[in-house]
């Protein structure tokens, strides 16, 4: 029996020196777990803010990445944000839905020791590690100013705008008429699309019935590059080949959307709205290797023409 | 107040109740008429030209299809809650096969209607076979055709150049051109041909055929008219069968129009369906109406909501007049009704 016992512990001994020894060999390249909360994967922009985190983070095998969707749910958000605190992740990331209900969430991971990075939508206070995020209103400004510089400081505009009970539409909005101020520029036709295509392809068909000559509308400045598609989809259906004449200017700038859009022809213009994956990625990995980082990262934008699109758009 | 008004114009009333669907649509055309800008330079009403009148038909076709598919089921006394999403499927699987594994339109078409048509036939059969709640069974439906449409595109809107492994990188399939360009010699878009086409085809199966018959039969009297030897069953599956098969045609359309496929197209749209068979007069406890009415209530819906757009009010406005209109045309509609029935009596 006694032998036995000694025969048991010598395996143990040496099974455990084994993991102590493995344990040791990591320390030289640490392993980071980030957990990730996105809002709702429903939306294009966040499956590409989604894909541009994974992409950033595979180029650092240091990086282990957990994602949760809350499918637009701010309950369901707030138990992933706690499911992660509870795995003990190193840092989260979360993109919240609402900003009230998930600044709790927030600041208990904040007090678990976990840092936390919010991208795009901001929570209330100052409790969380630091922010990263677009500027809708300066988005709509450059738009606003390109306007301005395409049609010569003058002409009538169609604006198709996003859900006005949102904020991203009222500061694309504000931002528009800040950056057409003092220029010839109307807006003779503004229509809320609710972010959706369908509607703005509906709308824009009204527009052009109500403006039915070949210079009535110059330009159609549309809150996203959805909406801009519509608008020009309505133009072409029209018959008139006005969809030629008219410029579309859209917001956003998605691979596969906006970017597309100009690179066929069918957008003039389209601006980045960032998703902040790539800084995110890299602003984590200074957090976790303890270096200071800023509180506040608001990110700029680009523009994308038929000029510029081949080389992947201009910094703004 | 009826038998008031009945006393003092009963020969007018008569043939307004007869006709309360076609009044409630006059009504909404000179609404339209009347209350919309002029063109610049013209004293013509914007609404009355052809190009808004085209807009009018070519936007609101899809609604048209779905209300058509939807008045068979609502016949029946049921209600197919599902017809939104299973569009949304229609449209993300039509343009699956053509942008993503490079298929041509019609057996792309046919697959994709098949697929449609499919999902309804199952609602059918469950509602048939355990007697379920149409409302719960095509609520189920619903989910289930909103996640497959997520499921099969991977949660992204199909386009040339969404996924790598694409056929088509660029561009976009002639079909979808080919659905919103006007045919040469009709001076209408396929699109619309196909909105009138189902209208036209389901009139005369629900007025002409057995099937048909079956379908008011049932609305009326269900018990009865399974002790008359009818397989209520079949025909139920038949008509939630149509009915989604009218959402796919539905789903070809928006993909055409949407020029790709979204995965969250058609959201919502089973309520405008409903509201359009109910505007035109059919009623939802089933065995009344028809699909006459239900063009007139597609139609009155697609004015309401171009006269809206049209005159450019603010949301909240727009959503007001819109919702008080609807309440305001089926009031007509109702009133009118009351008229006939003394005048039958």
């Amino acid at each position: 029996m006694n032998r036995f016992a000694l025969i048991v512990i010598a395996i143990l001994t040496v099974a455990l020196a084994g993991c102590a020894d493995k344990q040791t060999s990591d320390e030289t390249t640490k392993q980071f777990v980030i957990g990730m909360s996105q809002c709702n994967l429903g939306e294009p922009w966040r499956v590409q803010m989604n894909k541009d985190l994974k992409e950033a983070a595979a180029k650092h095998p240091e990086i282990k990445m957990i994602f949760k969707d809350a499918q637009n749910n701010t309950t369901t958000q707030q138990s992933q944000v706690k499911e992660l605190v509870d795995q003990r992740v190193d840092l989260i990331i979360i993109s919240p839905k609402e900003a009230l209900p998930l600044t709790k969430p927030v600041a208990d991971a904040m007090d678990a020791g976990i840092a936390v990075i919010v991208l795009d939508r901001r929570i209330e206070g100052n409790k969380y590690t630091c922010f990263i995020g677009g500027d809708n209103e300066l988005i709509g400004e450059e738009a606003g100013r390109y306007m301005v510089e395409l049609l010569d400081g003058k002409g009538n505009i169609v604006e198709l705008k996003g859900l006005m009970t949102s904020t991203p539409a009222v500061e694309r909005h504000n931002g528009f008429m800040k950056g057409i101020e003092g220029s010839q520029i109307k807006i003779i036709y503004s229509v809320d699309c609710h972010w959706l295509e369908p509607d703005a392809r509906r709308e824009m068909a009204s527009a052009l019935t109500r403006f039915p000559g070949a210079g009535d509308i110059d330009a159609v400045y549309a809150h996203n590059d959805p909406s801009a598609h519509g608008g020009y989809t309505a133009a072409k259906l029209e018959g008139k080949g006005r969809e030629n004449a008219i410029k579309f200017v859209g917001i956003d700038a998605l691979p596969h959307e906006g970017v597309a859009y100009v690179r066929d022809g069918i957008l003039t213009a389209t601006f980045q709205y960032p998703t902040g994956g790539s800084e995110a990625i890299e602003t984590a990995l200074k957090i976790l290797n303890g270096e200071e980082v800023e509180k506040d990262i608001i990110l700029g934008t680009r523009v994308f023409t038929a000029d510029n699109v081949a080389d992947g758009g201009q910094a703004l | 107040m009826v038998s008031n008004i009945y006393h003092r114009f009963g020969g007018i009333l008569d043939i307004a109740g007869r006709y309360r669907g076609v009044l409630a649509f006059i009504v909404v055309f000179a609404l339209g008429a009347f209350f919309t800008p002029k063109l610049p330079g013209s004293n013509l009403s914007v609404f009355l030209t052809w190009s808004t009148q085209r807009d009018t038909l070519l936007y609101y076709a899809e609604y048209g299809i779905l209300a058509a598919g939807m008045t068979l089921v609502i016949l029946t006394a049921g209600i197919d809650l599902s017809v939104g999403a299973v569009l949304g499927f229609a449209a993300t699987m039509f343009s699956l096969l053509m942008v993503g594994y490079g298929w041509h339109a019609l057996p792309a078409a046919l697959v994709t209607i098949l697929a449609a048509s499919a999902m309804g036939a199952i609602s059918g059969f469950v509602i048939a076979r355990f007697r379920m709640q149409p409302f719960v069974a095509t609520l189920g439906m619903m989910l289930v055709a909103r996640g497959a449409a997520k499921w099969i595109c991977a949660g992204q809107k199909v386009q040339p150049g969404a996924q790598p492994w694409f056929k088509m990188q660029t561009g976009k399939p002639e079909f979808f051109d080919w659905m919103t360009t006007p045919a040469k010699g009709v001076g209408l878009q396929p699109v619309v041909l196909l909105f009138l086409l189902t209208i036209i085809l389901l009139w005369v199966v629900v007025k002409y055929t057995r099937f048909g018959r079956h379908l008011y039969a049932i609305g009326g009297n269900e018990e009865a008219t399974r002790l008359s030897g009818v397989s209520v069953g079949r025909v139920k599956i038949g008509a939630y069968m149509l009915c989604a098969m009218t959402a796919g045609l539905a789903g070809l359309c928006n993909a055409s129009l949407n020029t790709l496929g979204d995965p969250e197209a058609g959201f919502t749209y089973e309520l405008d369906a409903i509201a359009a068979v109910v505007i035109g007069g059919s009623s939802l406890a089933g065995g009344k109406g028809g699909m006459f009415f239900t063009l007139l209530g597609a139609m009155i819906i697609a004015y309401i909501n171009k006269i809206l757009s049209l005159n450019n009010f603010e949301e909240p406005a727009k959503l007001m007049i819109r919702g008080a209109l609807i309440i305001v045309a089926v009031l007509i509609q109702q009133t009118l009704e009351a008229v006939e029935k003394r005048r039958v009596k």
